[in-house]
């Protein structure tokens, strides 16, 4: 049998130290490494402490960094982690990201779990109606087309992954949101608009930078990041836009469908919007302003280099076909240029 | 000292329901204590759907027949007062969950969809694609949240107290701190799972080592029908692990070495949905007579194919992904190696139709203040054999009538207390473990013992592999006393709960053996090869073990056959 070296990264609380240690292995085929894991644990080293339930990807205990990527270890096939191993072969083994080490690979999931609370993941029903008979009817198109969103096994997968989780604790996360837009979807729940209201305030859809990691460590089929981007088109579609988010997208394919480049010079002054707070944001934004200019990265935006007349039309068209397809939020061109001019004149 | 008014161990679809009901008086202080964190609790391992005689799909469906295919699934074993009532408040439940936000899969009018299943004569599966199980633990998790029930989570209870038969409450061991804690509760409810962690191939989570059951067991509380354990026919070559069902009720087959549907020689009548006993003996027997498939020949084919791509890829997702990340199996393109797993305990804590525990062979006595509801009780709803989406409903159905009687009489119940006293057997079990420097190592005699379960106490037993069996537990039972562990450190030791909970399996694995070698019949998830029939005449009647100091002494009580609305069903052969 071959065999296979592992390095975990192992906490130990009693001397608050953290510390990296390397176990052989003998693997046989098909075998997982959770699997791998608990020969360490069962025959070699009984203090590695991790979580473990079902080891069938349903349970989502065991969630942990393989080879740097958050994994289910049930779910995760020695062979397929040696892929990424290291130069040497060595499989690298890690608590999850975004949270803090409880001892070797267990970790405080308090902070993840409590995002579904505040996102209030449940479902409210129309007060003071009593429900059906039976049961609600549900079009099947509808439950089809949110339905994965349900699938979520609460792993923390994505949350461990997330580059706005690490350094955002207020951030409700993708699982949560994910969990949120089942909710928003679900013809049953009578909170849409008000659930949309707050998904589009701090901590929510608009936080997201879209890096794709959450869809990448999901290690079943919510696809997290999809759903957070279609809760930005609801909302934007229901009214929410007195937001941030929603200005800032706007700001950004305005500026591209108009000049053909992004505006990075108006970005910000859109994006602030026309409100109280606005002048102080903007003013906070000078520092770094200044560092770009100094380091001429604002150069180019200061001089509004556009695309050609060529690549422009083709710009248009692109637009044009996204917004025929409905793909798109219906962003209204003509009151996207009101709000530009007023918003550069205000300022 | 902690103190609730309502205590309830396990946060699996009994637990979770039992509390939500308990919360409906907002006087009542109501608290979870569990090991895992609700949302990783087994039930969410359920895949295949709850039954609920809805008759969405045809209208010919009644909760008579749900209750005559249950009765008879059980091999007649069945309490038919619990039987009645688990079909007849199916729907209401059912209708209650999808209330709450369920995600079950829907007809293209909008109705609850609902497919075939083993044992049952109508589709009367109510399903969430095959991860039913998960949508109903994430649903009843929201609701709890919701209403922001006391979560002990990752709490590990070690003893529960009684004292004159009545409930003072439990000593828990919390995992994060190492710290042993006593909580005081008027009622104390189990919903505390299964216990097929002892056989070596099995679907059950690492954390199904029956806590609970024994738990009860060495309070003095007697366990019935332990040796009723279901094999569940498909689980995937070598782990066990579940595939669903459904596979089955969607249309799959079964195939021996000679590509045969071999259940045609078994139950040509129902073929692959004939109940799990049947199915699990007959795979078992084609394995014995040569005729399994793969290198080691201990396995059967299921072939996924006759279903349709586009079918399972829609209603089988979990079972296509199981295939392949578990065993490398595209099931679209080749059939799967399957084998029987140890999947669900029929037996449990003896209580009645309200959660209530007790004595069946003492004239009902009750043990006032404990409840236990879902696999670690024993209603008996299930009897000799469980019928496939019944677990679900059985959770479901006795955990809302367990949170109902609690809530309406946990006010007359005497306050109650656990002193630092009762909390010394579980210290004292705890220090050893955490000083012992024995020879003996717990994954040796687990991994022995779950060997051991699987080959002498398993599909097919007989009198000489019973009694193998029996030798060998008390051997290594006497082992385990010498056993040690790596870690004695207290934060997240998990090191010291694999200890503890082979000696738990090493508790109720004595008494499944002791029950299976005394029943000398065949019947439901019990096969003798020595005593292959059904014997009515003598064997028709529950085993109640208590612990003794040499081991279990089995007493034996009655089946129930009042049902209140309807005639019960006699016992009659039972063909498929």
């Amino acid at each position: 049998m071959p065999q296979q070296k592992f390095r975990i990264s192992r906490y130990d609380p009693v001397q608050d130290r953290a510390y990296e240690e390397e176990f052989d292995v003998e693997v046989t085929p098909g075998q997982t490494v959770l699997d791998a894991l608990n020969l360490i644990k069962w025959e070699q080293d009984g203090t590695l402490s991790l979580r473990m339930s079902c080891r069938h990807a349903i349970c989502g205990s065991c969630a942990i960094k393989v080879n740097g990527q958050s994994k289910l270890a049930c779910q995760t096939q020695v062979d397929a982690a040696q892929d990424r191993a290291d130069a040497n072969g060595v499989i690298a083994i890690g608590p999850m990201g975004a949270q803090t080490v409880i001892k070797d690979l267990v970790v405080d999931t308090t902070k993840f779990m409590s995002q579904f609370e505040r996102a209030q993941t449940w479902l409210q029903p129309p007060e003071g109606q009593d429900p059906p008979q039976r049961e609600y009817r549900q079009s099947k198109d509808s439950f089809d087309h949110w339905s994965h969103a349900s699938s979520c096994i609460h792993c923390g997968a994505c949350y461990s992954d997330c580059t706005v989780a690490e350094i955002d604790d207020n951030f409700l996360g993708p699982a949560a949101l994910a969990k949120a837009y089942r909710f928003v979807m679900d013809d049953r729940d009578s909170q849409h608009d008000e659930r949309l209201e707050m998904l589009s305030g701090s901590g929510g859809i608009w936080d997201c930078t879209r890096c794709y990691m959450c869809v990448q460590a999901c290690p079943k089929d919510v696809l997290p990041m999809d759903a957070i981007m279609e809760l930005r088109t609801e909302a934007i579609k229901s009214g929410k836009t007195g937001n941030h988010g929603t200005r800032h997208s706007k700001a950004f394919a305005g500026g591209v469908k108009k000049r053909g480049r992004l505006d990075e010079a108006t970005l910000p002054v859109l994006s602030a919007g026309i409100r109280p707070g606005a002048i102080p944001e903007l003013l906070g934004y000078t520092p770094g302003a200044i560092r770009l200019l100094r380091s001429r990265k604002l150069f180019a935006a200061a001089k509004r280099h556009g695309a050609s007349k060529e690549g422009r039309r083709e710009i248009k068209r692109i637009f044009e076909e996204v917004e025929d397809q409905k793909h798109h939020d219906d962003m209204d061109a003509v009151a996207f240029e009101t709000l530009h001019e007023e918003a550069l004149k205000a300022h | 000292m902690l103190q609730h008014d309502v205590l309830i161990v396990g946060s699996g679809l009994a637990g979770m329901r039992a509390a939500l009901e308990v919360a409906e008086d907002p006087t009542l202080d109501v608290a979870i204590v569990t090991k895992v964190h609700p949302l990783r609790s087994h039930s969410g391992a359920a895949q295949g759907g709850i039954a609920a005689s809805l008759s969405n799909s045809t209208d010919q469906d009644s909760w008579e027949l749900h209750m005559y295919d249950t009765v008879k699934g059980g091999d007649f074993l069945v309490d038919q007062n619990a039987a009645e009532i688990m079909s007849r408040e199916a729907p209401e439940n059912i209708f209650e969950l999808e209330h709450m936000g369920c995600a079950f899969s829907r007809y293209d009018d909008g109705r609850i969809a609902q497919r075939n299943f083993g044992g049952h004569t109508e589709p009367r599966a109510v399903y969430a694609a095959d991860r039913t199980g998960h949508a109903l633990l994430t649903v009843l998790f929201e609701q709890l949240l919701k209403r922001g029930v006391k979560v002990y989570s990752e709490w590990y209870a070690l003893d529960l107290v009684l004292k004159d038969d009545v409930a003072q409450g439990i000593v828990a061991y919390d995992i994060l701190t190492g710290q042993i804690e006593t909580i005081s509760a008027r009622a104390v409810m189990f919903g505390t799972g299964g216990y097929g962690r002892a056989f070596r191939v099995t679907t059950n989570a690492f954390a199904s080592t029956g806590d609970g059951v024994v738990m009860a067991y060495r309070a003095g509380v007697p366990l019935q029908d332990m040796e009723f354990m279901q094999f569940h026919p498909t689980g995937l070559q070598g782990s066990g692990i579940l595939l669903s069902e459904a596979a089955r009720g969607e249309g799959a087959h079964l195939l021996n070495s000679d590509g045969k549907r071999f259940m045609e020689d078994y139950a040509a009548g129902r073929m692959e949905l004939a109940p799990r006993d049947i199915i699990a003996r007959a795979e078992q027997v084609e394995i014995n007579e040569g005729r399994g498939v793969t290198e080691g020949k201990d396995c059967v084919f299921m072939d996924l194919r006759p279903i349709g791509e586009e079918r399972i890829r829609y209603a089988l997702p979990s079972v296509m992904h199981l295939a392949k990340d578990f065993a490398g199996i595209d099931p679209l393109v080749e059939p799967v190696p399957i084998q029987p797993t140890a999947h669900y305990s029929m037996g449990g804590i003896p209580c009645d139709i309200n959660g209530q525990v007790r004595y069946k062979d003492q004239d009902d006595k009750p043990v006032v203040g404990f409840y236990a509801a879902g696999e670690c009780s024993c209603v008996s709803v299930h009897g000799a054999n469980r019928l496939g989406t019944n677990s679900l409903l059985e959770a479901v159905v006795f955990g809302r009538r367990t949170g109902r009687a609690i809530r309406e009489q946990v006010k007359d119940l005497q306050p109650a207390h656990v002193s630092e006293a009762d909390a010394e057997r579980a210290t004292t079990e705890v220090d050893r473990f955490m000083t012992a420097d024995g020879e003996e190592k717990v994954g040796a005699i687990r991994s022995q013992l779950r060997d051991l379960l699987m080959e002498k106490c398993g599909v097919f037993r007989t009198d000489g592999l019973l009694t193998e069996a029996m030798n060998e537990i008390k051997e290594m039972q006497s082992r385990f006393e010498n056993v040690s562990i790596d870690d004695h450190t207290k934060t997240f030791n998990t090191d010291l709960l694999d200890a503890i909970e082979l000696g738990h399996m090493l508790e109720f694995s004595e008494v499944i053996v002791a029950g299976a070698l005394a029943r000398r019949e065949s019947r439901g998830g019990h096969a003798r090869t020595d005593h292959a029939t059904r014997d009515d005449e003598n064997w028709y009647k529950h085993t109640i073990a208590y612990k003794d100091e040499d081991g279990p002494r089995l007493t034996y009580s009655e089946v129930n056959m009042q049902p209140q609305y309807r005639d019960p069903y006699p016992p009659e052969e039972r063909k498929y």
